[in-house]
């Protein structure tokens, strides 16, 4: 599909649509929609911005790209002034009292924010099923799940409610419900964009993250919200990508994908025959096409998610009921802490944080939570090596198609398994872009870190290839 | 200090106890056989250099901020926010 962004902001100065007509349409569209996408709506901020544009267009100024364009925010992003409940019961009635670099960079570009999205609460799931506002629907089959954790992002753009969504991702959290409803989702390089006033689920792997209908809108968004912040120590400094450099794929030569991947026989046959033709079809256009080792996906898997609930815990530890959120009083401060605690967490967050301070403990961090670390090293200077030989890394997103709504509830085990294909990305730190093409779920494009330009390139390429 | 805390301490959270599904992703971590000792011999470094530092210097909230902040408190009472009673053990 082609932009949207670049096709509404031309139909806005040709003033063929007014920017609030365009608002009030999207959010009728939000209100009535029947997939649990919203936790709430920005009725009255997205009015009045839009009212201002069109002040600007009557009097014939010009407005940037991104002026007027409508878009969704996962609810666990700070929005000053706005409800940001990370869909938990804890904070389901904490205001932000601040709003996060990437929202502000899109606010100062003129983008005008309609809704926070339901997710897994803390982004603690796969699925967008452990949330206090009702299991996000799947935008193609509302009978399976939407995708998690930023699953009412990816059902939002796929039903062209917003016309971008802001999700997060840490496992694959923007990658796996964008593939689940075939649209495009990119894990920026970790630190590109700045993750100051996004709720921290697991600080290490933690990324923003666009999700749109074409590789062009991800490109325009992924500009806007990148830079340097000194807010986030983490972040650092990047060039424009320009819409031209992605035009030309001379660059890639080479692509590799993960031999145990698509031998494993967790994937499901449909998903690996389509993908072995997208191969075909790549090297029929004379690039040469690698199998690649990698490890298995349960290492992968048991890697990432050790690290993410030590981390997840640590982050969580603030959530006491003192100073914000849903505080249930005990007989004293200790009691309060736990009342709180237990009573406003999923079972989901809180399975992930015991298992974050099991993993802490005395006597079991140098057997776990290290060699943890150490296997995250290992897997990183797997990737350098792999990126020695390989422009670019292609594999499946998910090795099934989406679950029934229930399904993977009572299986948190195979949940965690389902990520198999995105947690190393989140690992290495690396660029990553679901395309809704290949297989059902999508392609992952990853490239070298840092390098994300040739990721939205090699989307171009394939999207007239495959 | 030689008391041994348990996970529902340690977590906050009443009778939590460890999970079969979870720990059977530790399991595999047990068993595996990383190439790499070294955990701060790492890759993926993400630290600051000295020089670029921020500056140490307080800044003032907006008002709206503070506000918000307020606002968000659990208890309040008599113009006081209320916090629960401390227990010295």
């Amino acid at each position: 599909m082609d932009s949207q962004i670049l096709k509404i902001h031309q139909q806005l100065v040709d003033k063929e649509i007014t920017c609030t007509a365009l608002v009030q349409d999207k959010l009728a569209q939000l209100k009535q929609n029947t997939h649990n996408t919203v936790n709430a709506m920005l009725d009255t901020m997205a009015l009045d911005l839009a009212a201002k544009v069109d002040a600007k267009i009557a009097n014939g100024e010009t407005i940037g790209l991104l002026e007027g364009i409508p878009f969704g925010i996962k609810d666990v992003y700070m929005v000053q002034g706005t409800l940001t409940t990370a869909s938990s019961n804890l904070l389901k009635n904490y205001k932000a009292a601040y709003t996060a670099t990437a929202i502000q960079n899109l606010l100062n570009a003129g983008a005008i924010p309609l809704v926070k999205e339901n997710c897994d609460s803390f982004g603690h799931g796969s699925s967008s099923e452990n949330t206090i506002f009702g299991a996000v629907k799947n935008a193609i089959n509302p009978d399976l799940v939407g995708g998690g954790s930023s699953g009412g992002s990816a059902v939002n753009v796929a039903k062209n409610y917003t016309v971008f969504s802001i999700g997060g991702d840490t496992g694959g959290s923007v990658r796996q419900p964008a593939g689940y409803n075939n649209v495009y989702g990119l894990k920026p390089s970790y630190g590109r964009i700045s993750r100051y006033g996004l709720m921290a689920y697991a600080s290490s792997t933690d990324c923003v993250g666009p999700i749109a209908q074409s590789i062009e809108d991800i490109r325009i968004v992924l500009n806007v919200m990148s830079g340097k912040d000194i807010k986030d120590q983490t972040s650092y400094a990047s060039a424009e990508i320009s819409q031209a450099q992605l035009l030309n794929s001379e660059g890639i030569k080479t692509v590799g994908y993960f031999k145990n991947f698509i031998e494993s026989p967790a994937i499901d046959p449909k998903v690996k025959a389509d993908f072995l033709q997208a191969i075909e079809k790549i090297k029929a256009k004379g690039i040469e096409v690698k199998a690649l080792d990698f490890f298995e996906s349960e290492t992968l898997v048991s890697t990432y998610y050790t690290l993410a609930m030590a981390e997840t815990a640590s982050n969580l530890s603030r959530l006491d009921g003192t100073n914000y959120g849903n505080r249930i009083e005990g007989d004293n401060l200790k009691e309060t802490y736990s009342v709180t605690r237990s009573e406003n967490f999923s079972e989901e967050t809180k399975r992930r944080i015991v298992g974050g301070n099991q993993v802490l403990s005395q006597g079991f961090s140098d057997e776990i939570y290290l060699k943890g670390l150490a296997l995250r090293d290992t897997i990183s200077a797997n990737f350098e090596d792999d990126f020695k030989d390989v422009d670019i890394i292609l594999s499946p997103v998910t090795p099934n198609t989406p679950p029934k709504i229930g399904d993977s509830l009572k299986d948190p085990h195979a949940m965690y398994l389902s990520d198999a294909y995105t947690v190393g990305f989140s690992l290495g730190q690396l660029p990553t872009l679901t395309v809704p093409q290949g297989t059902a779920t999508g392609l992952q494009i990853t490239a070298a870190k840092h390098n994300d330009e040739l990721v939205l390139k090699f989307a171009n390429f394939l999207k007239d290839t495959i | 200090m030689s008391k041994i805390m348990t996970v529902d301490i340690l977590s906050s959270i009443k009778g939590a106890q460890p999970s079969e599904a979870v720990n059977k992703l530790f399991d595999v971590i047990k068993n595996a056989q990383p190439t790499n000792n070294n955990t701060f011999n790492n890759n993926h470094n993400n630290s600051v250099s000295i020089n670029d530092l921020r500056d140490d210097v307080v800044i003032e909230s907006s008002v709206i901020e503070k506000q918000i902040i307020i606002e968000n408190f659990p208890k309040e009472k008599n113009g006081y926010l209320v916090v629960s009673k401390v227990i010295e053990e």
